[in-house]
């Protein structure tokens, strides 16, 4: 630590407090982290004490324009958490219901989806780039677009199955709401097992106009989607998905 | 009458226009809530600016001022209104003073109704005879006695209040310094909780001057391990102050238990009321929670052992619940035993200390361990294939154990984290000891691989499709070689990772963090699957159920929290605590949950209902790490004051107390067959101890659960095996394997 006389007094003062409370070891920068948290707050308390000041039509600030400030910021920035009396009132009632029962063997035992980090954050853009309406046919070429639950098998690769785009698209509002897949048939038709199912190409170069599918809900999965694939299948359609979250906290 | 509010108003005229002059005399009337007739409820409309152009006398004005009239009007020969204010005040006291409360709760929206059923608790000195002592909410009921109102003015005045203060405790001190010293140590232990409230009392009516001397005089006196609260105390010398305190606002509301023997208490309480001590019968009552107990007074080792906590010690009827500390039996696995051969039949579900050589419990015993919750007393999930394998290679694993103990002590390999710059902050093992985990200030997740195997993600989807699904290597093929690494680093907490625990069957791995989440983490992708919000603060420990899909965390806001994996929200919330819960704990047969706290207790809950089945106090800081015996009768405790405490808890009582380390003990654990306890402390070594020896003597007797004394073994230095000093690199989490090493972990500190 500097020789005390080179300290500024601010400084001097901070060690001052920091000895009253009882801390004797810290690292050097800690002062000055300290100093600059005292400083903000200083200066929040006091820009907010004149506008409430001028808000009342005052000339100058004073103290129950500070105590005013000072009190909305502990509300809005510091807050506490919340009181004993409070926490075993939604304690009490939290516990009454009984544990819930534990299904068994259905795979990762996760959340509902929507309160997972394990859905896309990007969607692809489509190729084309015109998008007429009126036309009502979008020729993507290897690329099919259709809706998972009206589909409960996958419809065999090789085919594009344009059928389903072709109405869906003069009606751009139906699209919203439902789940999509984009399908990619396979380039190299391998021979259709029944249990595996045939690679697919990368998807990079597949680009879904936002505007037609409308929906947020586009899901780039393999074909292995509508069909009953075991439970780590399921997990795996989620890898897709960079680690981004994006959860808000 | 601008100054007149909302209280119900006496419809004397003479004496109305006397109030009223009284009033505009008075002023403010800050704090008070001893109902008078006709005089603004309380302090709160007054702060807010309805400036009286008196300065305020702060102090039972309204109790002053029907005195000071009675005066007036008695002086002045107005008998009959003195009759009929009598009256009406003797009675209406009690009314007034809760219909202005009521009013005045209503009326004043300032402080929220939280500070105003604090105000309600917060009873001004009143030197002033009170009849009633056991008057439930202690308001000055005024009006039998009338004294002179000089010396009703005097004694209200401001010189007056902190002498009487200072007088009444230097009167207790001198009475209890007088007692025999048999009830002297425990009459001592009214000290700190009165000096407290006390102080607290002044603060909170303003008295801050008053206050400061009455701190300053009396602190000193006070036990040396109240010393860090005081501190804090001392912090606090404006009522604004305290409002944002949540746990002195705790400490205000919630009562100190006090465990005084029948013979101490009689005397303690002829002294208060032969002596008109008013006051502090008062704070006793409203304040204290006397746990009588009859039998002998206890010395002060005794109490010294078992004080220290925020809330004072627990009452008996808080350790009473029967608590299931058995384990659950183990399931039957058909276990292809090479090396294994007939061995006498262990009682299965019986606690007892062998190592589980064999697991065909094939004979087993039908009759329940009357010790042992139900197999569905909480629903757990069921064995997945995985699982039973791993099962049985814990068996085999066992076979090879070592035996510790006395002569056999473990060896001891340390895992040092170097060039982290002070940053570690968490660390977990798995089981079976091929995976560490470190949190660190710098909000990421890093999981080594401890044996040569490499760790790998799962390939992706489209890798997925081709391999063969039939074949018997399948769980190798679905690894992706290319990523294996030595160690993954995982992105996604906003804050400094404080908790950290990785599922029993090595599929997840449970981050907790000051950003106020817990996230779960799949090791077979290394991404971050769930955030689980609800902690609105630092969480500060989380830990996995021993069989999986549970896990408890705990944090800033005072509870303690009990989520599966597949629900959003919590199922169960453990509140009760007064300080920040640091460390959590779940019990060997996944009913119960222990919890360490800043307020320095350990308490043990039910997962099935929520309840809290046990209160341990007797640390004197901050409680960091907790262990459960193997057996499940048994917890150790390691807190801030560097002493290890030990735990029955059947009976909810001290059986231990190891002292040897010399700073915060950040580590405890058991070795696998509950012979050795090591723990490990930021004063850079690894210690040793006996856990045989130390529960040997438990076992027996049930001795004095009736009146909860303990007489502790001062023994220490026979339980201490070894201690091991490291290079400057405090332990933060310690491990045995399967085998019974016992692996360290901590961060390398040059400094």
């Amino acid at each position: 630590m500097a020789s005390p006389k080179t300290i500024p007094k601010d400084a001097q003062v901070m060690i001052q407090i920091l000895k009253d409370m009882g801390i004797t070891e810290y690292e050097p920068r800690v002062i000055n982290q300290m100093l600059e948290f005292t400083y903000r707050y200083v200066t929040t308390i006091i820009d907010d004490a004149k506008i409430y000041a001028t808000h009342a039509k005052k000339s100058t600030v004073d103290a129950d324009d500070i105590r005013l400030a000072i009190q909305c910021r502990m509300d809005q920035s510091f807050t506490s958490p919340p009181p004993r009396d409070f926490l075993l009132e939604v304690a009490r009632q939290k516990n009454q219901t009984p544990l819930p029962l534990i299904k068994p063997y259905t795979g990762p035992r996760l959340p509902p989806d929507r309160y997972c980090l394990t859905a896309p954050n990007y969607r692809l853009k489509s190729l084309q780039k015109k998008v007429t309406s009126s036309a009502g046919r979008i020729t993507v070429p290897r690329l099919s677009v259709g809706a998972v639950s009206s589909r409960p098998s996958t419809p065999t690769l090789g085919t594009p199955s344009v059928q389903t785009v072709a109405s869906k698209l003069g009606t751009p509002v139906s699209l919203t709401g439902q789940r999509f897949t984009v399908q990619i048939p396979s380039s190299q038709a391998s021979s259709v097992k029944s249990a595996a199912t045939p690679s697919t190409p990368t998807v990079q170069n597949v680009l879904i106009n936002p505007s037609i599918i409308g929906s947020k809900n586009i899901l780039i999965t393999t074909n292995m989607v509508s069909q009953n694939s075991a439970a780590d299948s399921g997990s795996l359609k989620r890898k897709h998905e960079d680690e981004d979250d994006y959860d808000t906290l | 009458m601008a100054a007149v509010q909302d209280g119900p108003i006496e419809s004397e005229s003479d004496k109305e226009t006397k109030t009223d002059v009284l009033n505009d005399g008075a002023g403010n009337i800050t704090g008070s809530s001893t109902g008078v007739l006709s005089s603004p409820p309380n302090a709160t409309s007054s702060d807010t600016g309805a400036a009286k152009p008196m300065a305020p006398p702060p102090g039972p004005e309204n109790q002053q001022t029907l005195l000071a009239v009675l005066q007036y009007l008695k002086k002045n020969n107005l008998l009959e209104s003195v009759d009929i204010l009598r009256r009406e005040a003797g009675l209406s006291d009690d009314e007034d003073s809760q219909g202005t409360d009521g009013s005045g709760s209503a009326a004043n929206a300032d402080e929220g109704g939280n500070a105003n059923s604090l105000l309600n608790r917060v009873s001004i000195a009143t030197p002033a005879p009170v009849a009633v002592p056991a008057a439930p909410p202690p308001k000055a009921s005024g009006g039998e006695d009338q004294p002179d109102v000089n010396v009703v003015l005097s004694a209200y005045s401001q010189q007056g209040d902190p002498a009487l203060y200072d007088t009444y405790y230097t009167g207790l001190k001198n009475f209890i310094e007088s007692v025999l010293d048999c009830h002297r140590a425990e009459l001592s232990q009214l000290f700190y909780p009165l000096f407290v409230h006390m102080y607290l009392e002044l603060v909170y009516n303003n008295h801050e001057q008053v206050g400061k001397t009455f701190f300053d005089k009396f602190s000193g006196d006070q036990e040396c391990y109240y010393q860090d609260d005081l501190r804090v105390l001392s912090s606090v010398s404006k009522r604004e102050h305290m409002r944002g305190n949540e746990t002195l606002l705790d400490f205000r509301t919630s009562k100190f238990v006090l465990r005084i023997s029948r013979d101490s208490y009689q005397l303690l309480k002829r002294h208060l009321q032969e002596r008109q001590n008013n006051q502090i019968w008062n704070i006793i009552q409203e304040h204290l929670y006397i746990d009588i107990f009859d039998g002998m007074p206890r010395s002060k080792s005794q109490i010294d052992s078992m004080s220290g906590s925020l809330a004072g010690e627990a009452r008996r009827e808080a350790n009473k619940v029967k608590v299931f500390y058995g384990l659950l039996k183990e399931p039957e696995i058909e276990v292809p035993l090479d090396d294994e051969d007939e061995e006498a039949e262990n009682e299965e579900g019986k606690p007892k200390k062998k190592k589980p050589k064999k697991d065909s419990m094939g004979n087993k015993s039908k009759k329940q361990d009357p010790n042992a919750p139900q197999q569905a007393r909480i629903p757990l999930p069921e064995l997945k294939d995985s699982d039973k394998l791993d099962k049985i290679m814990n068996l085999k694993e066992a076979t090879k154990r070592i035996r510790l103990g006395p002569e056999a002590l473990p060896s001891i390999c340390f895992y040092s984290f170097l060039n982290a710059y002070q940053g570690l902050t968490a660390v977990d093992f798995t089981d079976d000891s091929s995976l560490i985990a470190g949190g660190f200030a710098d909000s990421t997740v890093r999981v080594w691989s401890v044996t040569p195997k490499k760790l790998r993600r799962v390939k992706s989807a489209v890798d997925l499709n081709v391999i063969d699904k039939d074949s018997d290597d399948v769980l190798e093929r679905i690894m992706d070689d290319k990523t294996a690494s030595e160690s993954k680093v995982m992105y996604g907490h906003t804050g400094p990772v404080y908790g950290i625990s990785f599922s029993s069957d090595r599929n997840y791995l449970l981050s907790s963090s000051e950003d106020g989440t817990v996230r779960l983490w799949s090791l077979q992708t290394y991404t971050c699957l769930v955030g689980y919000k609800g902690h609105n603060y630092p969480v500060w420990d989380t830990q996995f159920s021993p069989f999986g899909y549970y896990f408890i965390s705990g944090g800033h806001d005072r509870v303690a929290r009990l989520w599966a994996t597949d629900h959003y929200q919590p199922l169960r919330i453990f509140a009760g605590h007064l300080g920040d819960v640091t460390c959590t704990q779940f019990h060997p047969n996944s009913n119960y949950v222990a919890t360490g706290s800043a307020d320095r207790t350990v308490r043990m809950w039910d997962v099935l209902n929520g309840n809290c089945v046990r209160i341990l106090t007797g640390h004197k800081g901050p409680i960091h790490s907790l262990a459960f015996s193997p057996n499940g009768k048994f917890l150790a405790s390691g807190a801030t004051d560097g002493r290890v405490l030990l735990w029955d808890i059947g009976h909810g009582l001290m059986i231990g107390d190891l002292k040897g380390h010399t700073d915060t003990v950040y580590a405890l654990k058991f070795s696998r067959d509950g012979e050795i306890l090591a723990s490990g402390s930021m004063d850079n070594t690894v210690r040793l101890w006996n856990a045989y020896k130390a529960f040997d003597d438990v076992e027996t007797d049930d001795f004095t659960s009736a009146t909860g004394h303990i007489h502790l073994p001062e023994n220490s230095h026979e339980l201490l095996l070894g201690t091991y000093m490291t290079k400057s690199t405090p332990v933060i989490h310690l491990h045995f394997t399967r085998r019974n090493l016992l692996l360290t972990a901590g961060a390398y500190n040059p400094q």
